[in-house]
């Protein structure tokens, strides 16, 4: 199909018909967000104290970066909590979404409690996990110690610290995926499935077979957004993790380190440099999959 | 055969009771904090329930907070940025998937860029817009950020995709123009996308914290999100208060996703057989 | 279909629209005679007490409206940042030691030097000297002392008695303290004698200061951790959690609360400001169990103090009104007020007594006690950087990872390097 486009010449009307379709869109994203990530890109060579004022600076960001330890374990934190949650949040959304599909009795209460995390406010969230991994108190603790082993103090041994927010990001961010699959598993004609039911094909098979090929345009979407959103951590830790905990240099993330540098040290220049690295890494990462979609996503 | 559907039928409610648990247990340690006297809420170790449930944490939220009034601020925000980027983005996605014009890819690229900024960039840069709007501290202020959405764009160009062409190749023939086609065609078929989106719209609007909070100050111009965080003194929290705010803020959310994907579900369960 | 586009692009246009109109109504109440101001500030706990004081001002000055504006810490200095960069601050507003530099630098503060040499409701000679410095640059003031605050020792009655210990006063010296907090650990049961968070507020900066130690060199443009008082002093705070084991240890402190700890019962002792005193009020357990003394002694007296200040910005639209205002929030009657109203000890000299006589349950004299012999809170052209950098090293320091000697030449070379 798309081959057969490229070949065609540019038709009048769906030019026409393109432009105004995504002008609105389009403004939008030039004002809202273009224009402000170029100003950030600018910023990025400059040095600022706040308010606006900047004095040119040339690489001396970039240059302090390259020999700064804290962005180097900050680039680490980033990819280490990104290669845990994401594929959990796939693999995991998949299965409730496909659970979700299912006809069984209260399956729209399940619906509803699976989506719960998705709709608690941050505050919350933050406060009741910390509470759940607390060393002295907490349930998750209490759990192991019942099987007779010695729970860790989660959130401030930096082995376990990105695991623990980890895990709550996983846990908050299934149910929305959930939802987006089971949108995209909604669009499946049901008589592929009751053809493949008469060949004898069984449910793992018309899994593979139907199921999974049919959703990975939403699959290819529900990946690039979780990638993007995983390598941007920043409310859990920014909530979870004290200034105080000793943890935190082997947790903080490269938008953690922006938001430190940007908003609480006021050095907004050194922030923008910061923030275009994970800029760099997302780009990287995003059209690599758009590279790789053909060969798995079945327009 | 039936021995092995059962199996699997019994597999499937154990796995759903499974997930239901540890989605639910932080939720029931809500409410069960809501009910608590802040002295019991931080005894160590902590006590499961409450002696006596104290209805007025609840009372107390709702006298220092205008909820009534964070209710409707934020019904407003969220109805004006769902119809905005439900409608914009679907027809940005369309134009996207469907359409062959110049600059299309340029135009999907600004779009997965978007979704690659960290949100915390944009922050000055639109205050700085809306305050040169002289929108600052009204409801429009809180929709701008929100009236055009590259995730909704990218979202629905991926339903779009999906869609088998010969619907609009028969639209075609029937003489319907690209707008008609468009919407009269494949819009509907794109449906459960369009709830899909509308819910995460809404559910973005309404955890946004920092934006809500930096562009309107005064408390009648408020968000939930933005009224909660008020609760939260600078040194402590009280987390009774805190858990009963938030359940105050959380049921609506809840109540509209109830509504909504009982609407996307069956909607669509009589379409897939059109097809 | 289409109809419902059109619609809903009116309705949009026209959220715009009302939007517009709404911020006119604004502008245009002046001339009518009525002008708005806005007040900033960050704290709950004080936002009855500086709606009481906007009150009593309309009263006096029926033609200005005041609207008290409350945004959490975290994002207020982001607001203000923005609010700052797009001349749309808000015309008074509360400002801290932290920041206070860099605003003033910038110019972003309006210079009250002419108002308070010229007013005839208050002058600066009725506030504190330290607390007024920390808000001039150049020998201008840019904000009016709005309140002070000081650390104090509270500790839990219940756990005092059951040890058989008498309770903390002006006689206790660190060697009692310390003697104390052994006796009242009773690691079973998970309870502490002391809590050593990472804060130098709140924690080892007074201890430091009560060695004679030093953080910044007198002119403020280098750091001074390297003094031998100073590793000392930071040495024997670290001593608490990992030698005497008095204290919870670092990772405990991180993950909880450190407040939760006296607010459970799970700690006798603790350092505390004024501040937190509105929060105490509200709770039954230290309302029942704790009250507050002042803080033992080492080889001197001291306690950590520091003050907020109340500024105008420099772009403020209301002029008049605004300096009219901050004129009324240095007074005695406002300062009175917010004495009554409890959440901060009020800048202004004699009026600390009052705040004393609004709480019953506390000795809150002992804070207002250490204003004699407090230290101010170290400050510099770099406030937030130093401190940020600190937090970070002591927290090595408290883990047990590294030596106070140690952590202390990191603090001075990389503190050096950022005021440099």
């Amino acid at each position: 199909m798309e081959k057969k486009i490229n070949r065609r010449k540019y038709n009048q009307e769906e030019i026409l018909w393109g432009a105004i379709l995504i002008a609105p869109t389009l403004m939008g994203l030039i004002i809202l967000n273009i224009k402000p990530a170029i100003e950030t890109l600018i910023l990025s060579f400059q040095e600022s104290s706040g308010f606006g004022k900047t004095v040119w600076a040339g690489l001396k960001n970039y240059k302090k970066l390259i020999g700064d330890p804290e962005v180097t374990q900050a680039v680490i934190n980033t990819l280490v909590y990104t290669l845990i949650a994401v594929p959990f949040i796939i693999v995991l959304s998949l299965v409730a979404a496909v659970l979700m599909n299912q006809k069984v009795k209260g399956i729209s209460f399940y619906r509803t409690l699976y989506f719960l995390p998705v709709v608690a406010t941050p505050a919350a969230v933050a406060m009741v996990w910390r509470w759940l991994y607390n060393s002295d108190y907490g349930i998750i603790n209490y759990l192991f110690s019942l099987v007779g082993l010695k729970g860790a103090s989660w959130l401030t041994n930096p082995h376990t610290s990105i695991l623990a927010i980890a895990i709550v990001g996983i846990w908050s961010t299934v149910g929305y995926n959930m939802v987006l699959l089971l949108s995209g598993l909604q669009e499946i004609p049901k008589d592929y499935y009751e053809s493949a039911e008469i060949d004898g094909a069984g449910a793992i098979k018309q899994f593979f077979s139907i199921t999974l090929p049919l959703v990975s345009p939403t699959l290819f979407f529900v990946m690039v957004t979780t990638i993007i959103n995983s390598l941007q951590v920043f409310d859990l830790i920014f909530m979870m993790i004290d200034k105080t905990n000793a943890a935190l240099p082997k947790t903080q993330s490269l938008v953690y380190l922006f938001y430190k540098q940007s908003f609480i040290m006021n050095d907004k220049g050194y922030g923008s440099a910061i923030v275009m690295v994970l800029l760099v890494i997302i780009m990287l990462i995003t059209v690599l999959q758009v590279k790789v979609q053909k060969k798995w996503v079945n327009y | 055969m039936k021995s092995q559907k059962l199996k699997s039928k019994v597999l499937i409610n154990l796995l759903l009771i499974l997930g239901a648990c540890i989605m639910v247990l932080p939720f029931v340690w809500m409410i069960l904090t809501s009910g608590k006297t802040l002295a019991e809420s931080v005894r160590i170790p902590p006590s499961i329930l409450p002696e006596k449930f104290q209805w007025n944490n609840f009372k107390v939220v709702l006298d220092k907070l205008p909820f009534i009034q964070f209710y409707i601020n934020t019904a407003l925000m969220i109805l004006f940025r769902v119809v905005g980027s439900v409608l914009f983005s679907a027809m940005a996605a369309y134009a996207c998937a469907r359409l062959h014009f110049p600059g299309r890819n340029l135009f999907f690229g600004l779009v997965l860029m978007q979704m690659m900024i960290p949100t915390q960039i944009f922050i000055i840069p639109q205050y700085l817009l809306v305050q040169k709007m002289g929108l600052l501290n009204s409801i429009p202020a809180l929709v701008l950020p929100g009236i055009v959405s590259a995730f909704g764009t990218f979202l629905l160009r991926q339903f779009f995709l999906g869609l088998p062409d010969e619907l609009e190749e028969a639209a075609k023939l029937d003489g319907c123009n690209v707008w008609q086609t468009f919407f009269k065609v494949m819009l509907p078929l794109a449906k459960s996308g369009l709830v899909a989106l509308a819910i995460f719209t809404a559910l973005f609007a309404f955890k946004d914290l920092m934006w809500p909070l930096i562009v309107n100050m005064s408390l009648d111009k408020m968000t939930l999100s933005s009224g909660l965080a008020n609760l939260q003194g600078q040194y402590t929290t009280n987390y009774p208060q805190l858990m009963a705010g938030s359940l105050l803020a959380i049921w609506p959310m809840l109540l509209v996703f109830v509504v909504f994907q009982k609407k996307f579900i069956e909607g669509i369960a009589t379409s897939g057989g059109k097809l | 279909m289409k109809k419902i586009i059109v619609l809903s692009l009116l309705v949009i246009s026209g959220v715009f629209i009302v939007g517009c109109g709404e911020n006119k109504g604004d502008e245009d109440g002046r001339n009518e005679g009525k002008q708005t101001i806005t007040y900033a500030i960050w704290d709950t706990n004080q936002e009855k007490g500086m709606k009481e004081m906007a009150n009593s001002f309309e009263k006096e000055n029926p033609d200005i409206k005041v609207n008290v504006e409350v945004t959490p810490w975290d994002q207020y200095w982001t607001k203000l940042d923005a609010a700052a960069t797009g001349e749309s601050l808000p015309d008074v507003f509360w400002m801290h030691s932290n920041e206070s530099y860099r605003y003033m630098s910038n110019g972003i503060l309006m210079d009250l030097t002419e108002t308070l040499k010229t007013s005839k409701k208050t002058s600066l000679d009725n506030f504190p000297k330290n607390i007024s410095e920390l808000y001039a640059l150049d020998g201008k003031q840019y904000a009016m002392p709005k309140d002070i605050d000081t650390i104090g020792l509270w500790y839990n009655k219940t756990l005092f008695d059951n040890a058989s210990i008498s309770y903390p006063d002006e006689t206790w010296t660190l060697e009692i303290f310390l003697a104390a907090a052994k006796k009242l650990t009773d690691e079973e049961k998970g309870i502490y004698g002391f809590t050593a968070v990472n804060n130098g507020h709140e924690g080892y900066w007074n201890f430091i200061f009560q060695n004679e130690g030093k953080i910044m060199s007198a002119d403020r443009k280098t750091s001074a951790f390297t003094d031998p008082k100073t590793v000392e002093a930071i040495q024997f705070y670290a001593d608490l959690i990992n030698k005497y084991k008095v204290s919870p240890s670092a990772d405990q402190l991180a993950e909880n609360k450190p407040v939760s700890f006296i607010q459970s019962g799970r700690s006798a002792m603790g350092f505390f400001g004024s501040w937190m005193l509105a929060d105490f009020k509200e709770n039954d357990y230290m309302k029942e169990n704790t009250d507050v003394a002042v803080l033992p002694q080492g080889i001197k007296r001291a306690s950590v103090y520091n003050g907020l200040g109340n500024a105008v910005a420099a772009t403020t639209k209301h002029k008049e009104a605004a300096l009219k205002f901050i004129e009324y929030l240095g007074s005695k009657e406002a300062n009175l007020i917010s004495a009554k109203t409890g959440a901060a000890i009020p800048a202004y000299e004699g009026t600390a007594d009052e705040w004393v006589k609004n709480t019953e349950n506390y000795n809150v004299k002992a804070y207002v006690d250490m204003l004699d012999y407090a230290v101010i809170r170290p400050f510099s052209n770099e406030t937030i950087k130093v401190e940020t950098v600190e937090t970070e090293k002591i927290a090595d320091l408290l883990s047990g990872k590294k030596s106070a000697e140690n952590v202390a030449k990191t603090i001075q070379t990389e503190v050096d390097d950022i005021l440099k």
